[in-house]
């Protein structure tokens, strides 16, 4: 390789571009239109990951003891729960402590409580997990195991909506990638089409140039940057959408806390948007291979 | 035929048969072409003369038999290695075949670029094969703008420009009037003159009864004989 090849293949690529504009417009325009799919697919299941990952962080376990459990074994018994696996630290707390927490959460109403006669509030664990078992996976087989003593009656940790939510995530990730896939292989399928029709109206120049001696290399590879061209391009369009999308959302939904909370969304990392714009690229390049694939063919 | 081989052979084929689908177009064909040969294949409309270019310049492969190039075995060269045999080969079309959205200039540099020859060199040896064929005004101008006799002679000019070691040309007068084909003609010896190795396909007499060489009569397909003039 050299100069004069590389000049000529950059020319010849310039030129298939303005012979032709409106054919890559679409191939850039169906670029742009599949990375901004794939990036909000990318963006929302990011951000609902970590909006599940700050709710996990505040996972506690509470294990509730039977009313029978003699307060000599209580001691033993959260020190065995504190040597589980994934076990942080196990604090106690006991039937008159339960009470005294909920009067004073309930402030005002307090008389509510003044009728009863006995205290219906069992005795409890309140368990912290190590940060590695804050996850759903973990979880069950743990609650299970401390479930397992005789003097526990129940335990209880987040709420089943969240459970079934994590459930959801899961098909959201599959779904996300399948969708991603068709997206991609159709725009994959639009610029091999490109080409394609590119080669087809070139192909006595292509024949001639390979009859007077042009390597392979030497034909096709203006064909290989005007797709890559009209990848980066369309990748590039489709994260200043997205960016300015994200920007709206910020301005209208996050910062007047419309619902998410204290819940802080965020954009791509620098690496995500490269690999957008990388993907894009791709796409680009898998259209010029398919359809050189037939043309070189011997 | 066979011990006609010169000193220095450029092209041999031994045996050679171009078949398509059930009919043959080339069928045993043994022919040896020497280092700066002028070399004539002669012969009517159908009888196998493009088929037969075709094979040298490596625009088809044959169905048996073996061609060599300077030596080397086509049928041993890898795929790869075909671009740098094809530059040893300029071509003359029938058809010309330019394109039509390049310039001139362009056209004739297209085989030099593809070589990898520096931008100086390209423009120097573009403009003087140019001069060679007297277009040198046209340098800029598209081939449709062109006449036949000057498209022909851009396509000489483009075979020639990157010193090929064989120049082939087919039917190289077949549509130029008498001072066209002359002047075609004229520029072929030049070549000739200056070392090339020449192969004209014709199906027009008065092409090689004025000139000097060696003339192949091909007939449906095969070798029918050989004249020395
Ligand atoms: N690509 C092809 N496909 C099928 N038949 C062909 C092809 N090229 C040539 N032929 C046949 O081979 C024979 C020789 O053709 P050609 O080499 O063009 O002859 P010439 O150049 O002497 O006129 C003809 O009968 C022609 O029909
Ligand atoms: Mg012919």
């Amino acid at each position: 390789m050299n100069l004069t090849i590389l000049s000529s293949v950059f020319r010849r690529a310039l030129r298939n571009i303005s012979a032709s504009p409106y054919l890559h417009m679409a191939a850039t325009g169906t670029i742009a239109f599949s990375i901004l799919i794939i990036g909000a697919f990318a963006m929302l299941y990011m951000n609902i990951n970590d909006l599940i990952g700050s709710w996990q962080q505040n996972i506690r376990v509470v294990a509730y003891l039977t009313d029978k459990v003699p307060k000599a074994s209580i001691e033993p018994l959260r020190q065995n729960i504190a040597g589980l696996y994934g076990v942080k630290r196990v604090r106690f707390v006991s039937k008159d402590q339960a009470m005294a927490r909920l009067r004073s959460q309930l402030k005002h109403r307090q008389s509510l409580l003044d009728g009863l006669s006995e205290n219906p509030l069992p005795a409890a664990f309140e368990i912290q997990l190590i940060r590695a078992w804050q996850s759903w996976g973990r979880i069950d087989p743990l609650t299970e195991q401390i479930k397992a003593f005789p003097e526990i009656s129940d335990v209880e940790y987040g709420e089943a909506w969240l459970h079934r939510f994590s459930a959801f995530i899961s098909f959201f990730r599959l779904a996300a990638l399948i969708i991603g896939g068709l997206v991609f292989a159709t725009a994959v399928f639009v610029c091999t089409n490109t080409i394609r029709l590119a080669i087809y109206a070139k192909r006595a120049e292509l024949e001639i140039m390979r009859l007077v001696g042009a390597t392979d290399f030497f034909i096709s590879t203006p064909f290989y940057i005007q797709n890559l061209l009209e990848g980066l391009l369309g990748g590039l369009i489709a994260i200043g959408l997205l960016f300015a999308s994200y920007k709206l959302f910020v301005a209208n939904v996050q910062a007047p806390g419309v619902f998410m909370g204290p819940f802080q969304g965020r954009f791509l990392s620098l690496p995500g948007t490269g690999a957008l714009l990388a993907a894009g690229m791709l796409m680009g390049w898998c259209g010029s291979f398919l359809s050189l694939k037939q043309f070189l063919k011997p | 035929m066979l011990d006609d081989a010169g000193p220095d052979p450029v092209v041999q084929m031994y045996h050679v048969y171009k078949r398509y689908g059930s009919q043959d177009a080339l069928h045993d064909i043994n022919l040896i072409v020497s280092k700066n040969d002028f070399l004539f294949i002669a012969g009517p409309s159908g009888a196998g003369k493009t088929s037969l270019l075709r094979l040298i310049f490596m625009g088809e492969e044959v169905s048996r038999g073996q061609i060599l190039i300077n030596g080397i075995n086509l049928q041993r060269v890898r795929r790869t290695k075909l671009p740098l045999l094809r530059r040893n080969i300029g071509v003359v079309f029938q058809d010309f075949r330019l394109i039509n959205s390049y310039t001139v200039y362009e056209n004739i540099a297209l085989v030099i670029e593809a070589a990898g020859r520096q931008r100086r060199y390209i423009q120097k040896k573009v403009r003087q094969v140019l001069r060679m064929v007297g277009l040198e005004d046209r340098i800029y101008t598209f081939p449709p703008k062109l006449s036949g006799g000057e498209q022909q002679r851009v396509a000489l000019a483009r075979a020639a420009v990157g010193d090929p070691l064989i120049l082939l040309a087919d039917e190289p007068t077949g549509n130029l009037d008498t001072d066209c084909a002359d002047m075609v003609f004229d520029l072929l010896k030049q070549l000739h003159l200056r070392g090339s190795t020449i192969i004209v396909a014709t199906h027009d007499r008065r092409l090689f009864e004025k000139a000097q060489g060696r003339i192949v009569l091909l007939n449906n397909g095969r070798i029918e004989g050989e004249i020395r003039s």
